[in-house]
């Protein structure tokens, strides 16, 4: 797979604690990128710093060698929060048409993210009623209705049930194979081993290994062990 | 990007809001009751059932009618208009809608413009009693001049930007929405402050107090429409939009933020310097009342000497604020080259005695002085004319205003405002809730 982004030296601070230090890694094209760690790692700061919503302390995000900015960077990538009820008095419906109108999105886009994510039975339901999971359903279609061919999401399987979050996993891999680009941060590190192409381990607030499955294996020298095996013997 | 997705998507959450129905329910009876107080009154002085009239002359829809039923307006741009401004910002950063809102297309000044346009049109809504108002006084057979009354409405417009501006502000500067209502209050309530205690000191207070929102609208309730107002109201509603900007995108850092509102408040004080230099003005009341007659104002402008004027009145004396209005409000708009000095400090502290001259007013122009203790009008041009070697003109009638009696009551007035717009409002927040 080709690099779509070099990301370096990204640290930030609050106070004296680091909340990430230095990391580093590379995103490729069309993958799906698991960013994997316990609470408190630095996943949603990493996330957050890298769509330029907090201000990193240092950072460096490249494409085909070349520095970008976060103006840059508003294009290519977008960002979906965990635990958030936008626009709670308005319905389903209307924030799906919101972001259709808005990016231009075609009509048949929305009618394929319906029945995977299950919407139709919600769409006319306000969004501040809606269970976590069928909130965390809506939120996840409204950043595949999006035209950016980097996708951000904050513990997408939060609040789902099991059948659930294998249908949003095999929606996710179809989205990647359709040449879009995720990069998930999970805590759930034996459903990161199912939907992911590569990880990358963080632990307080350092990357402490990138690579395939196959390729942590050797690092941890456990060549038959999942991930929280291998999460286990490296941090 | 098109801006129309962006602008119906505001337009839904303002009416969305809680806060702003309970604005549209408010206004109704509020400004039911000033102008049914307003429209009694005005009868009662019209000599209404036979009783005592006031000189016609003195019977003005503006002062009658339009001010004390639109004075609610400004009731609501302080204490009801803030919480729905402020709920445009603080229920998306608590909600994380903020989130989604940053990245979405366009940069934040394009969004936080967005939310101006549609608070503005959320409250020419809520301008429907005012206008009803409006409609009622002329269907009684009441009289009503069109410049005073649009140059009233432009003065609540701008109003309503103020306190937008302000409560923006706070909403984006505080960490939630009742940190941003208690900045939003006590920055009305030092306004109040500032007003009562320039009253007593005069001197420079006093010129900051003529910008507060109060003093600001005074001068559109005079049907004043001046230029240092205007552009005073609409940058300190610009530096609020500005600073909203600065301070709401949470990816910005404090480096960023705090140059970025020193330069907002710079360039803010920078225009507002340029402001009160500023002196062109238009008289809009029907009858004249911030202009010497036209025969005086033709006669003054001949000056072409600058006029010291130095006033020995203490800022609490009565005299002086009849001077202000009947003398100098009018002798800035058609002098530009007047100089006036308050040299008189305050009487009412403890250890204030009287000052030597006190009470005098002295004119000078060209190395001569004038002393005057007169505050009329008539009396004060004469010295005037005596000082520049301009005769007096001619008293024309042209400017008599003869005032506009109504001996009317305000009849449905009570059932429209009372009970018929706070029904309508109601079923309107059910329909749309539904």
């Amino acid at each position: 797979m080709n690099e779509f982004l070099q990301v370096e030296g990204v640290t930030k601070r609050f106070g004296s604690r680091f909340a990430l230090k230095d990391v580093g890694f590379s995103i490729h094209h069309g993958e799906v990128l698991g960013l994997i760690g316990p609470n408190g790692a630095g996943k949603t700061t990493l996330l957050e710093c890298l769509a330029g919503l907090m201000s990193a302390d240092a950072e460096v995000i490249r494409s085909a060698q070349q520095v970008l900015t976060h103006s840059a960077l508003k294009d290519t990538l977008f960002y979906l929060p965990d635990a958030i009820v936008p626009w709670g008095e308005q319905t389903v419906k209307w924030a799906l048409g919101f972001f259709e109108g808005l990016y231009g999105t075609p009509k048949q886009k929305l009618s394929d993210l319906l029945a995977p994510l299950r919407l139709a039975e919600i769409l006319k339901s306000r969004i501040d009623s809606l269970s976590k999971g069928e909130r965390k359903r809506t939120v996840l279609a409204l950043g595949l209705l999006t035209p950016h061919p980097l996708l951000l999401l904050d513990e997408p399987f939060d609040g789902l049930d099991l059948r659930q979050t294998r249908e949003v996993m095999a929606l996710l891999k179809s989205e990647a194979r359709n040449n879009r680009t995720l990069l998930l941060s999970i805590h759930q590190l034996a459903d990161a081993g199912r939907v992911c192409d590569r990880l990358v381990l963080l632990s307080a607030g350092k990357v402490v290994a990138e690579g395939t499955l196959p390729e942590l294996q050797a690092r941890a020298n456990l060549p038959d062990a999942g991930v929280e095996e291998i999460f286990l013997a490296l941090t | 990007m098109s801006y129309l997705p962006l602008l119906a998507k505001e337009w839904r959450e303002l009416w969305a809001s809680r806060s702003f129905w309970l604005l549209l329910l408010m206004i109704g009876p509020l400004v039911g009751h000033g102008f049914i107080t307003a429209v009694g009154l005005y009868a009662e002085a019209s000599g209404i059932g036979r009783g005592p009239a006031a000189l016609p002359q003195g019977l003005t829809p503006l002062d009658g009618m339009l001010a004390p039923a639109f004075g609610a307006y400004d009731l609501a741009a302080t204490f009801l208009l803030p919480f729905v401004v402020i709920r445009t910002i603080a229920a998306e950063k608590q909600s994380g809608g903020l989130k989604l809102l940053l990245q979405l297309p366009g940069n934040l000044s394009s969004k936080i413009f967005a939310k101006v346009l549609v608070l503005t049109g959320g409250w020419l809504v809520t301008l429907a009693p005012g206008v009803i108002a409006i409609v009622l006084w002329k269907l009684y057979g009441g009289h009503l001049y069109a410049p005073e009354t649009l140059n009233l409405l432009f003065g609540h417009l701008l109003r309503m930007l103020l306190s937008a501006g302000l409560a923006l502000a706070a909403a984006a500067i505080a960490e939630n929405a009742a940190s941003a209502a208690i900045v939003t209050l006590g920055i009305t309530v030092g306004t109040w402050a500032l007003e009562y205690v320039a009253a007593y000191r005069g001197g420079f207070l006093q010129q900051l107090a003529s910008y507060t929102p109060t003093a600001a609208l005074r001068n559109f309730e005079q049907g004043l429409l001046r230029t240092t107002t205007m552009i005073a109201m609409l940058v300190i509603s610009v530096a609020g939009f500005a600073l909203a900007t600065i301070w709401l995108h949470t990816g910005r850092t404090w480096r960023y933020r705090a140059a970025g509102t020193a330069l907002v408040l710079l360039a803010a004080s920078l225009f507002l310097l340029g402001a009160s230099r500023a002196r062109a003005s238009w008289d809009l009341s029907e009858n004249r009342r911030n202009s010497f007659s036209r025969a005086d104002e033709a006669a003054l402008r001949q000056i072409n000497q600058p006029l010291r004027v130095t006033v020995v009145l203490a800022p609490e004396d009565p005299r002086l604020a009849d001077y202000e209005q009947n003398v100098l409000r009018k002798l800035r708009r058609v002098l530009p080259q007047l100089d006036v000095d308050y040299v008189a400090s305050g009487r009412t502290g403890l250890f204030e005695k009287p000052e030597d001259h006190y009470g005098e007013i002295w004119y000078e122009m060209g190395g001569q002085k004038i002393m005057e203790r007169s505050t009329i009008e008539e009396v004060v041009l004469e010295q005037i004319y005596k000082l520049s070697g301009i005769s007096a003109p001619q008293k024309l009638d042209d400017d008599a205003f003869s005032g506009y009696p109504l001996a009317a009551r305000a009849h449905g007035a009570a059932w429209i405002f009372y009970a018929i717009w706070p029904l309508a409002i109601a079923f309107a927040w059910w329909l749309v809730r539904r």
